[in-house]
């Protein structure tokens, strides 16, 4: 799966969990940008992400999140090392 | 107070550290978000809260590094958590504390919690960068009324300073019915800056209270 689809994939999550249809996802977008981003919500994007690209984060990966770029990259790496299921 | 040593909290403090965190959170109540939001039964709940303490994330209210515990004949009958929100670049901490549960709990507690996040939103208080959060604050009921709580604030205090000179304020996310400790913070010059309420009447079934205040100290520029 290339870095477009894990994004597409990645904006239909985010526009559920933090309620806003309109989130556009760019690589720099942070955490501080997205008005429903706190800690709750933070907590089901990471596990919609886990269950949607069949997943799972170690602490220190998800410790190392800094924006969306960070974010694509990591999916896109664990894909590669666990394979798509 | 002789008889008190108060020292930075150490890994083989955690279980006790865990205890702590449980009767802070219950406050006045028997309710635990840990179980209650989560839908574990609460040893299950005690011995992730010492997973997520053995991580060793730093700057958050489940880091051991936030603690101190005061020994009272060589055993912890007190511990506080406390620290600054956001400092050397930390993530805020309310990330930090998602990322543990979210690693630790597993993915039926978080798609749990999903159904009851609508319950709790309205009390969630964000956390202001550079000041300094206190949160978990117990001492042993055998120990209440020798003038613990003053040394332990005055010690978390001074333990911030000296990491971080240039801090103004020190913050505190409390629910209005945890009297006893409303009445320490008072006492030790917090004031109730905002409250937060929600109106979910399903609320007394996930946390201790449908109302949690935010109290801030000014610290005093030396």
């Amino acid at each position: 799966m290339d870095k477009v689809l894990i994004t597409e994939k990645l904006t239909a999550i985010f526009r559920t969990v933090f309620n806003d249809e309109a989130i556009v996802l760019r690589g720099d977008l942070t955490a501080n940008e997205v008005a429903n981003w706190d800690s709750l919500t933070h907590m089901m994007m990471i596990g919609e992400v886990e269950k949607d690209f069949s997943i799972k984060f170690k602490l220190k990966e998800l410790g190392k999140l800094e924006n969306v770029k960070s974010l694509v990259d990591l999916i896109e790496s664990k894909i590669g090392s666990q394979g798509l299921q | 107070m002789n008889e008190y040593l108060i020292r930075k909290a150490e890994p083989e403090d955690i279980p006790f550290l865990a205890d702590v965190v449980i009767a802070s959170e219950k406050g006045m109540s028997d309710r635990l978000s840990f179980t209650t939001l989560f839908n574990k039964p609460e040893a299950e709940a005690r011995e992730l809260i010492i997973q997520m303490f053995e991580e060793e994330v730093d700057g958050c209210e489940l880091s051991l590094s936030s603690f101190i515990v005061t020994e009272f004949e060589g055993k912890p009958i007190s511990g506080s958590g406390a620290w600054i929100e956001g400092f050397n670049g930390n993530m805020p901490s309310g990330i930090l504390k998602s990322n543990l549960i979210s690693y630790t709990f597993g993915k039926e507690s978080i798609a749990y919690l999903k159904t009851k996040s609508h319950i709790v939103k309205d009390l969630q208080i964000d956390r202001e960068p550079m000041t300094l959060q206190l949160e978990y604050f117990h001492i042993k009921d055998e120990h209440l009324g020798k003038g613990l709580d003053a040394a332990l604030m005055d010690r978390i205090e001074q333990n911030a300073l000296a990491e971080y000179p240039a801090l103004k304020k020190v913050q505190c996310q409390i629910f209005k019915n945890s009297v006893f400790s409303i009445k320490i913070l008072l006492r030790h010059g917090f004031k109730i800056v905002k409250s937060y309420r929600s109106d979910n009447g399903d609320i007394f079934d996930y946390l201790p209270y449908n109302e949690k205040l935010l109290m801030e100290k000014v610290l005093k520029i030396n």
